[in-house]
């Protein structure tokens, strides 16, 4: 802002008027007529005044001139009022308020207006179409009525103008420029509207905040719909057609305006009425540090209700289609592990040894099972075969198994065996083993030993059996006491390739 | 409707189109969002404010588009090719290896390196570091110093990585496995062993990639890829070959099969990376070791906070991901890996090419807090995927265990391994919409610079699955797991899109989300009867072909069937959406 350093001692806090204004904040300048927008205090009403101070030498006749001109037309205009114009106060010229030493020709007073600086209000995004048409129609109206008793209102610089509160925009900061025509007043109407639509100014001499609007070869400025593929035709030709001088089909009548804006402005309400939330302008920002709105806090709450529903949903939809997973996939008939669908008739299966009992029937005399103390894997000759589950073959649940490895090769090619070593707190006297195992074909001994990890050499077989349908019953020859029972598998279930088996459940069933 | 015109360059298109790799939508924030900075006006002055709108793109814009899109058009043939081929090794795997132990063992030690590296690089690589790197070509050294600083940084963290991962294998892999089921902790650790070292190339791949995407070097970035499964291919071919069976136990590590598909994977890794080293060569860049970190990296430590944030929930859901799927039957993390590569196959088509046209814009539209735009486009975008997608998985539950057979039963792979790889495919289907959204949803989240929300979404998704994946585990039969794993991951999905739909509405208003709904409506009723078509089309296939050609009959005759009925219902209704994508691709049939 090179141009501030102009105006001699004009800076916050400074006082003009012969010392009546105290000036607070600056607005902007208008470089064309070297006049300064600032915010000042009235020292003897106490309150808020807008001032337009036009800076300049009064030893300069011709500027003298000029500024007494633009002054006389404040004056007038004070006469005129209009929502959409600030109520002019005052006019001090020189002599008549200011003095010689203050570096100023003079200064127009008006009423202070409340709201938002234009500048500020298009820095960040255009303004929506509908919301545009509606603020300059207010300002169109104003000019309408001025033009209607010859009078120019001068808005033709962007930060003389601000946006109050109800949404319309106003003159500020009165005080035309000397040569200021009606035509100009009416050119800046679209000028304005051009602004709003995309964040640039269209006439010459417009401040260095803004950037220019853009403009084809020829010279024309480039429509407002080009920059910003949302704005409605009609108010793009609305803005071009006012700015542009000369050429057929332009605008120079503020009625006409009128007329078009009051369409505009409706057509686009009526497009953009669903679209349209007020919340996205104020906390839509998503790294704002503005408070949320009660609003936006509410649509959070819902939020997170939303979220604790769909989880409830989502997890009884979870549990539903689990069951259907269960119920088709058993319906159909390839449940169960792969090794169970192998052909149930062993392909070297020892004879088995006479006490061989086939399910049914415990002989009776047998008591009640007898849990281990501990069950682990007996694997003499290697290691694997799902050493972590051993336990599943005692935990009362025959659904859960202990399994061996897979093997390519049936025993006892690649080993004699593996099997699961039972350990009880006293020595017991075992009459039965009963196997529940879906493992048709698997050979089994049943083995006792003095120690928990014995050789394979160092056990004595008391019984052995083959394992048909689910639940096999393996008795001992005769009962035998020990504290150490190995289940030992001798030959596996399944055929080459694949060579596996399985114990749902073992139970040690003891004598008497 | 709202048909989005924009012609001329999007903002962002000189960074490649999305990564393949669809669970990290942070990509694309950190490719759209930057360069847009970097295009954007500096303040020349202080104090004097930023214009609303800039100008369009800069002059030179226009001149370049042309080479642009030739460039981008054979981008599209590189990223394509190499997910054929990444995907045909995994079924060419499947058809000399089974779906079984052995696979399932190396899927596991495989995912190793990638779940690591991401962990200690790839969240912070490329939401925060990619986007400095392009930015740093603009400075007077043409970003040398810096190039140079974060390659060191990278071989320095991935060195370490590499070693103490390999070091610590046997317990990497008994947290990714259960070993109560019948996975086979001690292979899988042996896979481990021979593939960890390939952390460091598969990382240093990552970085080359970005440093010469950043002097907009694409083409060997793109098909190192392709370079990496072809010597996968000669490796499955030597392990058809050699004798052996790893899974008999006790064996050893020098096993011929596995030695040969482990070394051969690592070596397809470093070949990936080593493939880059010339074209880096040839850009002028020379290494330096340089120590030190960028001031600029400060910036970003929120940001980069978040997104290993998300980067480490999403982990963690992998690995009890795993852990389930390996507490089932044999084959479990095979069938998964390979029926999910299915499962995002179309999303990787149709999905990806959206997104690559939508986000620009989006992110722009979030930049300029225009967000009637954003929506807009949003809402556009979700129901273009509405219509695009729910068609296609209405035919993924009916074929699925057609194109289960039809593609993995080949070989030595089992008909019921692969119908069951089918069946997991199925019953995951409906998953396909949601998952589609949750990614646009994300990476809107990221376009609005929020990196919060996407990574609390994730936590709540991630809180949601682990206790179905164990209820999965508890309920259901060993063999169904990975069915119930696949459906519980899509449904997951379904809350995640819920979620997201709900904290953009927080976020930004009025979705129109009514409208969305509307189309999935329209969309589901002509998917219903597409697939009820694909159903009784699926009837009059004779069993008498055998399984293998039978599947495949089915599957083209049930995918003609359930697409066409689709979407010839959806243009009897009159779907507005559907136009431009009719007219576009009339269009692109009579350029071809």
């Amino acid at each position: 802002m090179s141009t501030s350093t102009r105006g001699g001692s004009l800076a916050p806090g400074g006082v003009v008027g012969d010392g009546r204004y105290r000036l607070l904040a600056q607005f902007g300048i208008d470089e064309r007529a070297g006049a300064h927008l600032w915010r000042a205090r009235d020292g003897q009403l106490r309150r808020d005044v807008a001032l337009t101070m036009l800076v300049g030498d009064p030893a300069d006749a011709e500027a003298a001139r000029l500024g007494r001109r633009t002054l006389e037309r404040a004056a007038h205009a004070a006469k005129f009022n209009h929502a959409g114009v600030a109520r002019v106060l005052d006019v001090l010229s020189l002599g008549n308020g200011i003095s010689s030493s203050e570096g100023l020709l003079g200064i127009v007073v008006a009423e202070w207006t409340k709201g938002t600086d234009l500048i500020d209000l298009v820095a960040e995004r255009p303004v929506e179409p509908g919301t545009a048409a509606r603020m300059v129609q207010a300002l169109a109206e104003s000019v309408e009525l001025a033009h209607q008793s010859g009078l120019v209102l001068g808005l033709d610089h962007p930060q003389r103008l601000r946006l109050t509160p109800d949404g319309r925009l106003r003159l500020a900061f009165p005080g035309p420029l000397p040569d200021a025509t009606l035509r100009d007043d009416v050119k800046a109407l679209g000028a304005v509207l051009y602004l709003l639509l995309t964040g640039r100014w269209a006439l010459d001499g417009g401040p260095p905040a803004v950037p220019a609007a853009p403009r084809s070869p020829t010279g024309r400025v480039v429509p407002a719909r080009s920059l910003e593929p949302r704005v409605p035709q009609e108010l793009s030709a609305l803005a071009v057609r006012t700015i542009e001088d000369g050429g057929h089909g332009g605008i120079r009548t503020s009625a006409a305006i009128l007329r078009v804006l009051d369409e505009a402005a409706e057509e686009a309400e009526r497009t953009q009425y669903i679209a349209k939330d007020p919340n996205v302008d104020t906390d839509g920002g998503v790294w704002t540090t503005k408070k949320p709105v009660k609003d936006a806090a509410r649509r959070r709450k819902l939020a997170l209700g939303v979220t604790v529903l769909v989880v409830a949903v989502v997890g009884i939809l979870a549990w539903l289609g689990m069951m259907a997973i269960s119920f088709f996939q058993d319906d159909s008939g390839s449940s169960g592990p792969p090794v169970n669908l192998a052909d149930p008739t062993p392909t070297q299966q020892e004879p088995p040894p006479e006490q061989n009992q086939p399910p049914p029937a415990p002989p009776p005399g047998n008591g009640e099972p007898v849990a281990p103390s501990d069950i682990t894997v007996y694997n003499p000759e290697g290691e694997g075969d799902s050493v972590a589950n051993a336990a599943r073959a005692t935990d009362g649940d025959p659904t859960t198994i202990w399994r061996t490895d897979e093997y390519q090769q049936q025993f006892p090619t690649f080993k004699t065996g593996v099997g699961l070593v039972a350990t009880f707190d006293s020595p017991l006297e075992l009459a039965a083993v009963k196997i529940t195992a879906v493992s048709p074909g698997t050979n089994v001994e049943i083995r006792v030993a003095d120690e928990p990890e014995p050789a394979l050499d160092a056990t004595q077989v008391v019984g052995s059996g083959t394992i048909e349908g689910t639940e096999t019953e393996i008795d001992l020859q005769e009962p035998t006491s020990s504290q150490y029972v190995i289940v030992w598998i001798t030959s596996l279930s399944g055929e080459e390739p694949e060579f596996v088996s399985e114990f749902g459940e073992l139970a040690f069933l003891p004598a008497g | 409707m709202y048909i989005p015109r924009e012609r001329g360059v999007p903002p962002g298109v000189r960074w490649p189109a999305a990564d393949p790799d669809m669970l990290r939508p942070y990509d694309e924030f950190a490719t759209r969002m930057m360069p847009r900075i970097l295009d954007g006006p500096r303040p020349t002055e202080i104090g004097e404010r930023l214009p609303a709108v800039q100008l369009d793109e800069p002059a030179e814009a226009p001149a370049k588009a042309p080479s642009l899109a030739r460039a981008s058009g054979r981008m599209a043939i590189a990223t394509l090719t190499s997910r054929i081929t990444g995907f045909a090794w995994k079924v060419m795997l499947a058809w000399v290896a089974t779906l079984g132990v052995l696979y399932d063992s190396f899927t596991v030690a495989n995912t190793l390196p990638l779940i690591i590296n991401e962990l200690l690089l790839g969240g912070v690589l490329t939401s925060v570091v990619v986007p400095l790197l392009v930015r740093s070509q603009d400075d007077k050294d043409g970003g040398e110093s810096y190039t140079q600083r974060l390659l060191t940084m990278a071989v320095t963290i991935l060195g370490v990585g590499t070693v103490l991962s390999v070091a610590a294998a046997p317990w990497l892999t008994s947290l990714l496995m259960d070993d109560t089921g019948e996975a086979n902790p001690q292979l899988a650790t042996w896979f481990a062993y021979l593939l960890l070292p390939g952390l460091l190339f598969y990382g240093l791949f990552a970085v080359l990639s970005a440093i010469l995407n950043a002097k907009q070097i694409f083409g060997p970035a793109q098909w190192a890829p392709v370079i990496n499964n072809l010597v996968i291919f000669a490796t499955i071919g030597a392990f058809a070959l050699v004798p052996g069976d790893p899974t008999i136990i006790p064996t050893e590590m020098s096993d011929p099969k596995v030695l040969v598909l482990g070394v051969g994977v690592l070596t397809a890794m470093v070949a990936q990376a080593m493939f880059l080293l010339p074209a880096l060569r040839r850009s002028g860049f020379r290494f330096k070791w340089r120590w030190g970190l960028d001031e600029r990296l400060k910036e970003f430590g929120g940001l980069a906070l978040w997104i290993l944030g998300y980067v480490v929930v999403s982990q963690i859901g992998m690995v009890v991901n795993t852990r389930v799927l390996t507490a089932g039957a044999a084959g479990g993390p095979s069938i998964y890996s390979n029926a999910w590569l299915l499962f995002q196959l179309p999303y990787g088509v149709i999905g990806v090419s959206l997104l690559t046209a939508l986000m620009p814009k989006m992110s722009r539209a979030a930049a300029d807090n225009d967000f009637r735009r954003l929506i807009g486009d949003l809402s556009y975008g979700s129901r273009l995927t509405t219509l695009l997608l729910l068609p296609v998985s209405a035919v993924m539950a009916v074929a699925g265990t057609s194109i289960g057979i039809a593609l993995f039963a080949l070989g030595k792979g089992s008909v019921d391994d692969a119908q069951r790889l089918g069946q997991a495919l199925a019953v995951s289907a409906f998953g396909l919409l949601p998952y589609a959204l949750v990614m646009l949803q994300m990476r809107v989240f990221y376009a609005m610079k929020d990196s919060r929300t996407p990574t609390l979404i994730m936590v709540v998704m991630t809180a949601v699955k682990i206790p179905l994946l164990y209820l999965a585990s508890a309920q259901l039969a060993p063999v169904n797991v990975v069915l119930g794993v696949m459906m519980v991951n899509s449904l997951v999905f379904v809350v995640g899109a819920v979620l997201g739909q709900v904290w953009l509405w927080v976020k930004l208003g009025n979705l129109r989300s009514k409208r969305v709904l509307g189309v999935i409506l329209f969309t589901v009723v002509a998917s219903g009867l597409g697939a009820l078509a694909a159903v009784l089309a699926g009837m009059l296939v004779p069993d008498a072909l055998g399984p293998v050609l039978g599947a495949w009959v089915k599957l083209i005759l049930q995918g003609v069937v359930g697409m066409g009925v689709s979407f010839g219902v959806l243009i009897a209704l009159k779907v507005d959406e559907l136009t431009p994508v009719t007219r576009r691709i009339t269009r692109m049939v009579r350029r071809a």
